[in-house]
């Protein structure tokens, strides 16, 4: 008990915390961007977990950064067919996306067998070292949990300014919200609402199977059936926390990195606790902050709509 | 930007329509219509609705194509393609239904589509515009709102603010004061003014006489999609006479029918004032309906005709005063009205039918609790059946076919299948809002016979109609609704061109 009162116990969540929301950082940053064209893009998970195969197997075992690439590369194949399907032959975007998450899962566990021999040895990557950034993570209390961390978690901090940055600083950005927001106006002021909207999908693939690459390389190591357990289904639930803005999402993502990060040092506290009971905070937190939340919360009005020109 | 234009010489018109002809259909929107705008001047395009003018403004703008014209804008040839060809040659229209995206910001919308606009969004330098022009045209839009934060006055000068930061040099607005309040079209009007002074043409659509006389420099009335005031000097115009030429002659028609003996009152309206979001609300209106008696309520659309409806029939709630029906009063719960056997003939038929749902359910629709086609909670399906059937017959839906889709019925069978559930118990009081909206002449006879007939069965009948022909046809006492208000009152027997197009103009200030 008395370790909680311990400030390296909280400065180990933290870090760990960062170290848990890198993967979601990723993930709701690209599904901000096709959520604000209009995509509802459940699948999300499905790029994860396409990421997480192709980066562990590319970069078997030690060419991490072209492994990183190459997890991007596929979710933005997986996010292709969402754009085929549901932008272009504009079929149902949550039956669409929820097949390519069951696509996703169901072809990377069939890699996975295909590739593994019965009592052979997995497939591994080493974890990454961590990057140290000297004098500031020499300060006392909170310097290692802020200033020591991988590239892959540093990557995606970057991102989330330069994403900010993109959505409202620039042509881009603004033609993002508009198509979700008001496709018709939209279009009448002559934006190609099909092709926003097909950009904005792919940079969530991309952004998605950046996720699951970093998952695997910076996080995990070792490749498991359904490795992503669900986390592309969280960064649904991030984004309507943070009223599908960027800086929010970014935040949503470490709050559950933290309240899961608190779970697993809980567990090492408390024992006797089931575990089950742990791993369900960062839930009730998401919970209570939905509840709370939703009053502001700003759907953007045109989400799951699909498009058709006005001839 | 704005003053060079005015520079263009003064004799060639800013533009030129000739011959301007579009056909919907049987409907021939726009016959042979000549329209000229001089460099400079405000011209107000009247009519009532349906006269044409909307469409004249669309093919202005390039949102639609004519069946035939010749165009000139600034004395060059002009046939635009799309609203964008039209706006990047200097035409921008400005509509009731707003193109601004309402999730952006005043400032994003500026450079959202902005041709020639660099990729990066300075929001700076968009701040720094949007101060510049409304330093130069006397506006306070906020730069950094949402559009959708903005009240309606605001939103429409952004737009107005795009339009001219965009290089516009033709403004077109449609009907840009019919949901403004006193002061704002004030404001709209010296905006007008500035924006004239400093060379930019501008074409005012509106059906409010009075507030042209103090905007517009020249004025041309449609009428059922022809000219019949071309130009016209709003100076030296009698509006009473313009009034008239509105509405058209309808001494012509006759008003013909036997006088017939009125029960005791049925429906009685008192001072009752409404307030809704989506669109004018009723202010102070009152009046009575006796059984056998039909009221018709004219005015331009969109003057609280809808709230009406919504609110006899239980739909609105009325914050002053009471609707009350053979003494019950109807409280803003749709229940009541049903129970107090009031009517409503939808104007929309979207909504009052639900057309993905069969002919049956439709039929059925308020007496699906009924104990005739339930037990314990179980539909009775042949019943359900035979008594879409029989009322089918009765109003002849064709095809009487319960179990075909409500929606797959052409427009005047909806119509018949809507009235057939709606007429079916004896109605106290009918609300018929657009009875015979888009019916061929045939299928109108018989829905304006039905309506009739509640009322010769004892109902009080309430027609809303735009339709002129309509209310003399079925109506004994016409009340004229403008801005949710009832400006004038007469039988039908008083009813005069003059005295209408007065009161739908808005110009009679009786009551």
């Amino acid at each position: 008990m008395s370790r909680l009162a311990e400030a390296t116990f909280w400065s180990a969540t933290f870090a760990g915390g960062l170290r848990l929301a890198t993967p979601l950082i990723f993930a709701s940053i690209g599904e901000t961007f096709a959520q604000r064209s209009g995509v509802l893009n459940i699948g999300l998970e499905g790029y994860m977990i396409v990421g997480a195969l192709a980066s562990l197997y590319v970069a078997d075992p030690t060419l991490t950064p072209i492994g990183f690439v190459a997890g991007g590369l596929a979710g933005l194949l997986l996010s292709a067919l969402m754009v085929l399907f549901s932008i272009r032959l504009r079929a149902n975007q949550v039956v669409v996306g929820f097949g390519l998450t069951i696509l996703g899962v169901g072809i990377t566990g069939f890699i996975f067998r295909l590739t593994t021999s019965v009592g052979g040895v997995d497939r591994q990557v080493p974890l990454p070292g961590k990057i140290n950034i000297p004098v500031l993570s020499d300060i006392p209390w909170f310097g290692r949990a802020l200033f020591l961390h991988s590239w892959y978690t540093w990557f995606a901090v970057g991102l989330v300014p330069v994403a900010w940055w993109i959505s409202s600083r620039t042509i881009f950005g603004l033609q993002v919200r508009s198509v979700g927001e008001d496709p018709d106006a939209a279009s009448a002021r002559g934006i190609d609402v099909i092709k926003v909207r097909t950009h904005a999908t792919l940079i969530s693939g991309l952004l998605g199977g950046f996720g699951g690459a970093a998952l695997m390389l910076g996080a995990v190591g070792r490749f498991q059936p359904m490795v992503t357990a669900n986390r592309g289904f969280i960064a649904l639930i991030v984004l309507i926390m943070a009223s599908w803005k960027i800086w929010g999402a970014a935040l949503g993502a470490f709050v559950f990195g933290f309240f899961e990060a608190l779970s697993i040092n809980l567990n090492n506290v408390f024992v006797d606790m089931p575990t089950e009971l742990l791993e369900a905070i960062p839930f009730v937190v998401a919970l209570a902050i939905l509840t709370v939340g939703v009053r502001w919360s700003r759907m953007p009005p045109a989400l799951g709509t699909n498009y058709e020109a006005i001839k | 930007m704005l003053a060079s234009s005015s520079q263009s010489s003064l004799e060639e018109p800013a533009f030129l329509a000739d011959a301007v002809s579009r056909r919907f259909g049987e409907v021939q929107a726009l016959n042979k219509v000549e329209f000229s705008l001089r460099p400079g001047e405000i011209h107000a395009l009247v009519g009532e609705n349906g006269a044409g003018k909307s469409t004249l403004a669309k093919i202005i703008a390039g949102g639609l194509k004519p069946d035939r014209a010749s165009m000139s804008l600034f004395g060059q040839p002009y046939a635009p393609e799309s609203r964008r060809d039209g706006a990047s040659s200097g035409v921008a229209y400005v509509r009731q239904q707003l193109s601004l995206v309402r999730g952006l910001t005043v400032a994003e919308n500026l450079q959202l589509g902005r041709p020639g606009a660099s990729p990066v969004f300075n929001l700076k330098a968009a701040i720094v515009e949007i101060d510049h022009w409304c330093r130069e045209l006397s506006m306070e839009v906020p730069a950094e709102s949402l559009v959708d934060d903005l009240p309606l006055a605001l939103r429409q000068q952004a737009e107005i603010l795009t339009a001219v930061a965009w290089g516009a040099r033709l403004l077109i607005l449609d009907e840009p004061s019919s949901s403004l309040g006193p002061r704002e079209t004030a404001a709209l009007i010296s905006l007008c003014h500035r924006l004239r002074d400093e060379g930019t043409p501008i074409i005012y659509i509106s059906h409010r006489l009075p507030e042209l006389t103090e905007l517009a420099d020249r004025l041309t009335v449609l009428r059922q999609g022809e000219v019949v005031v071309g130009g016209a000097d709003v100076s030296e115009a009698d509006l009473h006479e313009i009034a008239e030429m509105m509405v058209g002659d309808i001494s012509l028609l006759e008003v013909d029918r036997p006088n017939r003996e009125y029960g005791e009152t049925r429906l009685t309206v008192d001072s009752v004032a409404v307030h809704t979001s989506r669109g004018v609300g009723l202010e102070n209106v009152s009046f009575q309906v006796r059984s056998g008696e039909v009221l018709g309520v004219v005015g331009v659309a969109g003057n609280g005709q809808n709230t009406l409806a919504e609110t006899l029939t239980g739909q609105s709630q009325c914050v002053e005063g009471q609707v009350i029906v053979d003494g019950v009063e109807i409280a803003g719960k749709p229940r009541d009205a049903i129970s107090a056997r009031v009517a409503h003939l939808y104007e929309d038929r979207s909504v009052g039918l639900a057309a993905e749902m069969s002919v049956a359910d439709n039929a059925l629709a308020r007496r699906v609790r009924d104990r005739d086609f339930s037990r314990y909670g179980v539909r009775l399906l042949s019943r359900i059946r035979s008594h879409a059937t029989l009322l089918a017959d009765r109003f002849q839906v064709r095809p009487p076919d319960p179990t075909s889709k409500a929606g797959s019925l052409s427009g005047g069978n909806q119509q018949k299948l809507m009235a057939a559930r709606e007429l079916e118990n004896n109605p106290a009081v009918l609300v018929a809002h657009g009875p015979t909206k888009g019916l061929d002449p045939e299928a109108s006879k018989v829905m304006r016979d039905r309506c009739f007939g509640v009322a010769e069965a004892g109902g009080a009948v309430v027609v809303i109609s735009a339709d002129l022909e309509e209310i003399i046809e079925l109506a004994d006492r016409v009340i004229v609704l403008s801005s949710g208000k009832i400006v004038d009152r007469f039988d039908i027997a008083d009813m005069t061109a003059a005295r209408l197009g007065t009161a739908m103009a808005g110009l009679s200030s009786n009551e």
